[in-house]
Protein backbone atom coordinates (compact mmCIF):
# COMPACT_ATOMS: atom_id res chain seq x y z
CA UNK A 1 0.00 0.00 0.00
CA UNK A 2 1.52 3.38 -0.96
CA UNK A 3 2.00 6.22 1.50
CA UNK A 4 -0.91 8.41 0.41
CA UNK A 5 -3.37 5.51 0.46
CA UNK A 6 -2.14 4.50 3.91
CA UNK A 7 -2.53 8.05 5.20
CA UNK A 8 -6.04 8.21 3.73
CA UNK A 9 -6.96 4.89 5.37
CA UNK A 10 -5.71 5.98 8.79
CA UNK A 11 -7.38 9.36 8.51
CA UNK A 12 -10.67 7.69 7.49
CA UNK A 13 -10.51 5.34 10.47
CA UNK A 14 -9.68 8.20 12.85
CA UNK A 15 -12.79 10.02 11.61
CA UNK A 16 -14.82 7.17 13.16
CA UNK A 17 -13.93 8.44 16.65
CA UNK A 18 -16.12 10.96 18.48
CA UNK A 19 -15.18 14.63 17.90
CA UNK A 20 -14.11 15.05 21.53
CA UNK A 21 -11.60 12.19 21.16
CA UNK A 22 -10.31 13.54 17.81
CA UNK A 23 -9.76 17.00 19.28
CA UNK A 24 -7.69 15.49 22.06
CA UNK A 25 -5.84 12.62 20.39
CA UNK A 26 -6.42 13.01 16.62
CA UNK A 27 -3.12 14.61 15.57
CA UNK A 28 -1.06 12.49 17.92
CA UNK A 29 -2.83 9.31 16.79
CA UNK A 30 -2.09 10.09 13.13
CA UNK A 31 1.55 10.75 13.96
CA UNK A 32 1.77 7.57 16.04
CA UNK A 33 0.35 5.57 13.12
CA UNK A 34 2.97 7.06 10.79
CA UNK A 35 5.75 6.15 13.22
CA UNK A 36 4.48 2.59 13.64
CA UNK A 37 4.17 2.14 9.86
CA UNK A 38 7.73 3.43 9.48
CA UNK A 39 8.81 0.76 12.00
CA UNK A 40 7.21 -1.95 9.86
CA UNK A 41 3.80 -2.43 11.51
CA UNK A 42 1.24 -3.25 8.79
CA UNK A 43 -1.12 -0.33 8.10
CA UNK A 44 -4.06 -2.73 8.10
CA UNK A 45 -3.44 -3.86 11.67
CA UNK A 46 -3.07 -0.24 12.82
CA UNK A 47 -6.32 0.69 11.08
CA UNK A 48 -8.07 -2.31 12.63
CA UNK A 49 -6.82 -1.39 16.10
CA UNK A 50 -8.09 2.18 15.69
CA UNK A 51 -11.41 0.93 14.34
CA UNK A 52 -11.92 -1.38 17.32
CA UNK A 53 -10.90 1.50 19.59
CA UNK A 54 -13.48 3.77 17.93
CA UNK A 55 -16.24 1.22 18.50
CA UNK A 56 -15.23 0.88 22.16
CA UNK A 57 -15.08 4.67 22.47
CA UNK A 58 -18.64 5.09 21.17
CA UNK A 59 -19.98 2.29 23.35
CA UNK A 60 -18.30 3.50 26.54
CA UNK A 61 -20.99 5.30 28.52
CA UNK A 62 -20.04 8.89 29.33
CA UNK A 63 -22.05 11.66 30.96
CA UNK A 64 -23.69 13.81 28.34
CA UNK A 65 -23.19 11.34 25.48
CA UNK A 66 -26.61 10.68 24.07
CA UNK A 67 -25.46 8.50 21.17
CA UNK A 68 -23.96 5.88 23.47
CA UNK A 69 -27.26 5.72 25.29
CA UNK A 70 -29.00 5.23 21.96
CA UNK A 71 -26.46 2.58 20.93
CA UNK A 72 -26.88 0.73 24.23
CA UNK A 73 -30.64 0.93 23.95
CA UNK A 74 -30.50 -0.40 20.37
CA UNK A 75 -28.20 -3.21 21.46
CA UNK A 76 -30.49 -4.11 24.35
CA UNK A 77 -33.56 -3.98 22.07
CA UNK A 78 -31.86 -6.22 19.51
CA UNK A 79 -30.90 -8.71 22.21
CA UNK A 80 -34.43 -8.71 23.64
CA UNK A 81 -35.92 -9.16 20.17
CA UNK A 82 -33.54 -12.02 19.48
CA UNK A 83 -34.36 -13.74 22.77
CA UNK A 84 -38.10 -13.27 22.21
CA UNK A 85 -37.88 -14.62 18.67
CA UNK A 86 -35.86 -17.58 19.92
CA UNK A 87 -38.40 -18.32 22.66
CA UNK A 88 -41.30 -18.06 20.23
CA UNK A 89 -39.55 -20.30 17.73
CA UNK A 90 -38.89 -22.95 20.39
CA UNK A 91 -42.35 -22.63 21.96
CA UNK A 92 -44.24 -22.90 18.64
CA UNK A 93 -43.51 -26.55 17.80
CA UNK A 94 -43.93 -27.59 21.45
CA UNK A 95 -47.37 -25.97 21.60
CA UNK A 96 -48.34 -27.59 18.31
CA UNK A 97 -47.16 -30.99 19.60
CA UNK A 98 -49.08 -30.48 22.84
CA UNK A 99 -52.33 -29.85 20.94
CA UNK A 100 -51.98 -32.86 18.70
CA UNK A 101 -51.17 -35.15 21.66
CA UNK A 102 -53.99 -33.88 23.88
CA UNK A 103 -56.63 -36.39 22.77
CA UNK A 104 -54.62 -39.62 22.98
CA UNK A 105 -53.74 -38.82 26.59
CA UNK A 106 -57.22 -39.86 27.75
CA UNK A 107 -55.70 -43.10 29.01
CA UNK A 108 -54.05 -41.18 31.79
CA UNK A 109 -57.36 -40.57 33.53
CA UNK A 110 -57.90 -42.68 36.67
CA UNK A 111 -59.60 -45.93 35.83
CA UNK A 112 -58.97 -45.79 32.13
CA UNK A 113 -57.59 -48.99 30.69
CA UNK A 114 -53.96 -49.21 29.63
CA UNK A 115 -53.90 -48.78 25.88
CA UNK A 116 -52.22 -51.20 23.53
CA UNK A 117 -49.05 -50.53 21.65
CA UNK A 118 -49.02 -47.02 20.24
CA UNK A 119 -48.77 -47.74 16.60
CA UNK A 120 -47.85 -44.70 14.55
CA UNK A 121 -47.78 -42.46 17.60
CA UNK A 122 -44.61 -40.76 18.62
CA UNK A 123 -43.74 -40.84 22.35
CA UNK A 124 -44.19 -37.66 24.35
CA UNK A 125 -41.43 -37.15 26.87
CA UNK A 126 -41.79 -34.08 29.07
CA UNK A 127 -39.73 -33.71 32.18
CA UNK A 128 -39.19 -37.42 32.79
CA UNK A 129 -35.87 -38.97 32.10
CA UNK A 130 -35.53 -42.58 31.10
CA UNK A 131 -39.25 -43.22 30.37
CA UNK A 132 -40.87 -43.44 27.00
CA UNK A 133 -44.21 -42.20 28.22
CA UNK A 134 -45.30 -39.69 30.79
CA UNK A 135 -48.45 -38.01 31.96
CA UNK B 1 -10.57 -15.61 45.12
CA UNK B 2 -10.33 -12.19 46.76
CA UNK B 3 -6.68 -11.65 45.98
CA UNK B 4 -6.74 -7.89 46.34
CA UNK B 5 -8.39 -7.98 49.75
CA UNK B 6 -6.05 -10.24 51.65
CA UNK B 7 -4.56 -7.21 53.39
CA UNK B 8 -7.71 -6.68 55.41
CA UNK B 9 -9.76 -4.95 52.71
CA UNK B 10 -8.26 -1.52 53.39
CA UNK B 11 -6.76 -1.13 49.91
CA UNK B 12 -8.82 -2.81 47.21
CA UNK B 13 -7.07 -3.78 43.99
CA UNK B 14 -8.61 -1.27 41.56
CA UNK B 15 -6.48 -2.59 38.70
CA UNK B 16 -8.02 -6.06 38.95
CA UNK B 17 -10.59 -5.33 36.27
CA UNK B 18 -8.91 -2.73 34.05
CA UNK B 19 -7.16 -5.17 31.75
CA UNK B 20 -3.59 -6.13 30.98
CA UNK B 21 -2.90 -3.13 28.73
CA UNK B 22 -3.68 -0.64 31.50
CA UNK B 23 -1.45 -2.47 33.98
CA UNK B 24 1.41 -2.58 31.46
CA UNK B 25 1.00 1.15 30.78
CA UNK B 26 1.17 1.91 34.50
CA UNK B 27 4.28 -0.26 34.87
CA UNK B 28 5.89 1.55 31.95
CA UNK B 29 4.97 4.98 33.34
CA UNK B 30 6.36 3.99 36.75
CA UNK B 31 9.77 4.34 35.07
CA UNK B 32 9.06 7.93 33.98
CA UNK B 33 6.70 10.05 31.86
CA UNK B 34 6.22 8.87 28.25
CA UNK B 35 4.10 9.64 25.18
CA UNK B 36 2.20 7.07 23.12
CA UNK B 37 4.97 5.89 20.81
CA UNK B 38 7.50 5.58 23.67
CA UNK B 39 4.93 3.62 25.68
CA UNK B 40 4.36 1.13 22.85
CA UNK B 41 8.11 0.65 22.39
CA UNK B 42 8.76 0.28 26.12
CA UNK B 43 5.94 -2.24 26.64
CA UNK B 44 7.18 -4.27 23.66
CA UNK B 45 10.63 -4.40 25.24
CA UNK B 46 9.37 -4.91 28.79
CA UNK B 47 6.70 -7.56 28.30
CA UNK B 48 7.01 -8.64 24.64
CA UNK B 49 3.48 -7.33 24.08
CA UNK B 50 2.62 -5.28 21.00
CA UNK B 51 -0.01 -2.82 22.12
CA UNK B 52 -2.28 -1.63 19.31
CA UNK B 53 -2.66 2.16 19.11
CA UNK B 54 -6.44 1.91 19.54
CA UNK B 55 -6.00 -0.17 22.69
CA UNK B 56 -3.36 2.27 23.95
CA UNK B 57 -5.55 5.37 23.73
CA UNK B 58 -8.54 3.53 25.23
CA UNK B 59 -6.44 2.43 28.20
CA UNK B 60 -4.87 5.90 28.61
CA UNK B 61 -8.31 7.53 28.71
CA UNK B 62 -9.58 4.98 31.23
CA UNK B 63 -6.54 5.40 33.50
CA UNK B 64 -6.82 9.18 33.30
CA UNK B 65 -10.52 9.04 34.20
CA UNK B 66 -9.62 6.89 37.23
CA UNK B 67 -7.03 9.49 38.24
CA UNK B 68 -4.20 6.95 38.02
CA UNK B 69 -2.27 8.90 35.34
CA UNK B 70 -2.23 12.52 34.20
CA UNK B 71 -1.51 14.18 30.89
CA UNK B 72 1.37 16.66 30.77
CA UNK B 73 1.49 19.70 28.46
CA UNK B 74 1.92 18.66 24.80
CA UNK B 75 5.37 18.54 23.20
CA UNK B 76 4.80 19.21 19.49
CA UNK B 77 1.73 17.10 18.91
CA UNK B 78 2.53 14.47 21.53
CA UNK B 79 1.01 14.34 25.00
CA UNK B 80 3.32 12.77 27.56
CA UNK B 81 1.63 10.95 30.43
CA UNK B 82 2.77 10.59 34.01
CA UNK B 83 1.71 8.18 36.75
CA UNK B 84 0.00 9.91 39.70
CA UNK B 85 0.50 9.16 43.40
CA UNK B 86 -2.80 7.18 43.59
CA UNK B 87 -1.72 5.40 40.37
CA UNK B 88 1.56 4.31 41.94
CA UNK B 89 -0.27 3.13 45.07
CA UNK B 90 -2.78 1.16 42.97
CA UNK B 91 0.01 -0.42 40.95
CA UNK B 92 1.82 -1.43 44.14
CA UNK B 93 -1.34 -3.08 45.55
CA UNK B 94 -1.94 -4.90 42.24
CA UNK B 95 1.63 -6.14 41.92
CA UNK B 96 1.54 -7.39 45.53
CA UNK B 97 -1.64 -9.31 44.76
CA UNK B 98 -0.16 -10.79 41.57
CA UNK B 99 2.97 -11.76 43.51
CA UNK B 100 0.90 -13.56 46.17
CA UNK B 101 -1.00 -15.55 43.54
CA UNK B 102 2.21 -16.31 41.71
CA UNK B 103 3.88 -17.58 44.89
CA UNK B 104 0.85 -19.73 45.73
CA UNK B 105 0.87 -21.17 42.21
CA UNK B 106 4.56 -22.03 42.40
CA UNK B 107 4.09 -23.65 45.80
CA UNK B 108 1.23 -25.79 44.53
CA UNK B 109 3.23 -26.86 41.50
CA UNK B 110 6.08 -27.81 43.83
CA UNK B 111 3.82 -29.70 46.24
CA UNK B 112 2.08 -31.46 43.37
CA UNK B 113 5.43 -32.57 41.99
CA UNK B 114 4.47 -31.34 38.52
Amino acid sequence: MDESRTARLISAVLRCYPVRWRRRHGDEAAELAALLIRDGTPAGSIAWSYLAGAVREWLTPRPGRRLSTVACALLAATCLLGVSAGLLASAGPARAAGTSQARPRAHCRPGSPEPGPAVGRSPVIIGVAGHGRSC
Amino acid sequence: MAVGRRDGGARPDVLRRVGEASVLILISLAGGAKHGYALIQDIKELADVELGPGTLYGALDRLERLGLIESLPAEDRRHPYRITVPGAAALRVHLDAVERVSAAGRLRLQLGGI
